[in-house]
């Protein structure tokens, strides 16, 4: 029954944000994307976290936020500057995604095989 | 409950959120203009306060018809004098509906003139103020006692002025095709704008039409009539 509650929270959070009426000023959608770019890796992490069982919740959430933070502060430098500094998070995030995505199929696979040959020896002996 | 549970729901539900409001606003708004966004707003402030201005007209034309009631209720010796007065000074002002014969003017963009020349220059096709102007003038040349254009009827500080691609008339906008209704002799105002502005727009393809009424109705001036800084002599 554990897992029910993230894919609970998934549900939430898609109905809230299906539903609200706020209008975002067109200028902040930049930033809305790196949020969302930032969330997505802070999810991955999370399961690659407890998959390698060094889950942390301080951490994970901790790291969500300074994540999410320093973008939109690298995004506005950036704006400020007139360099588009926030691609450098778009480009560390879809990097960090694709490296935690790898992680996690490793260790499933790890795992799954570890299983497998595990009956198998049940099974032979 | 394991210790990750409480974390990662947190996490999930605000990436789901942002995630669903992110696609949200791309599938909205997929060529996101900022400009149209504030005219979306802006056009909204207008119909708001143009709903406001028509309340406040009506209003207005209630108190009016209870004075005038009130006015004509008592109505002997000396004050039937004042009353008559004051009735000719309305009916001057503009502030009671009149009829009378006299002519209307119906006139509108030349859509076709466009449609068959679509590269040509848009304003060559198109009603201005001036055009109203002048042929607001001119009726008044001719003798014109009472003037209204799409209702809106002219009073002493009635302006027209152009706003983009609208006209205003007593703060009022007014989009083509334009009724020009006015009250006097139907031949002299007539004569007048032939000689003058109906012919231009003639000459230029306008879709123009002239019509003498035996009988029009001209409304009322809605507004009202302030003078602030005017002390009679």
């Amino acid at each position: 029954m554990w897992f029910l509650l993230p894919v609970l929270g998934l549900i939430i959070g898609t109905y809230l944000g299906s539903n609200i009426t706020f209008q975002l000023p067109p200028i902040y959608i930049k930033y809305m994307s790196i949020a969302v770019l930032a969330s997505l890796d802070s999810v991955f992490g999370g399961i690659k976290a407890i998959l390698e069982d060094t889950f942390d919740g301080t951490i994970l959430l901790s790291g969500f936020f300074t994540n999410a933070l320093l973008a939109a502060l690298l995004a506005y430098l950036g704006d400020r500057l007139g360099v588009d500094l926030y691609y450098a998070a778009v480009f560390a995030f879809g990097i960090r995604i694709f490296q935690n995505l790898a992680a996690i199929r490793h260790h499933s696979l790890t795992k799954y095989r570890q299983r497998k040959a595990r009956i198998r020896g049940e099974r032979n002996g | 409950m394991r210790k990750f549970i409480l974390p990662l729901t947190i996490v999930c539900i605000i990436s789901s959120f942002f995630l669903a409001f992110q696609l949200k606003i791309q599938t909205k708004n997929t060529n996101f203009d900022a400009v149209s966004q504030k005219n979306a707003n802006l056009i909204n402030v207008i119909q708001n306060l143009e709903t406001e201005i028509e309340n406040q007209e009506n209003q207005i034309e209630t108190m009016r018809n209870q004075l005038n009631e009130i006015q004509n209720q008592n109505n002997k010796g000396k004050l039937q004098d004042l009353q008559q007065e004051i009735i000719h000074a309305k009916i001057e002002a503009g502030l009671t509906a009149v009829n009378g014969k006299g002519i209307i003017i119906t006139l509108d963009d030349n859509k076709e003139g466009l449609n068959t020349a679509p590269n040509d220059d848009p304003n060559k096709y198109i009603i201005h103020y001036e055009h109203i102007l002048n042929l607001v003038n001119e009726l008044k040349i001719g003798g014109a006692e009472a003037i209204s254009v799409n209702g809106q009827r002219l009073v002493t500080t009635s302006e027209i002025r152009c706003v983009g691609n609208l006209i205003l008339i007593n703060m009022t906008r007014i989009a083509p095709p334009f009724e020009i209704q006015a009250i006097g002799s139907p031949k002299l105002m007539a004569e007048s704008i032939s000689l003058g502005q109906l012919d231009l727009l003639k000459a230029a393809h306008y879709p123009v039409t002239l019509e003498e009424k035996e009988d029009l109705i001209i409304p009322a001036y809605k507004g009202e009539l302030q003078f602030k800084h005017t002390i009679p002599q």
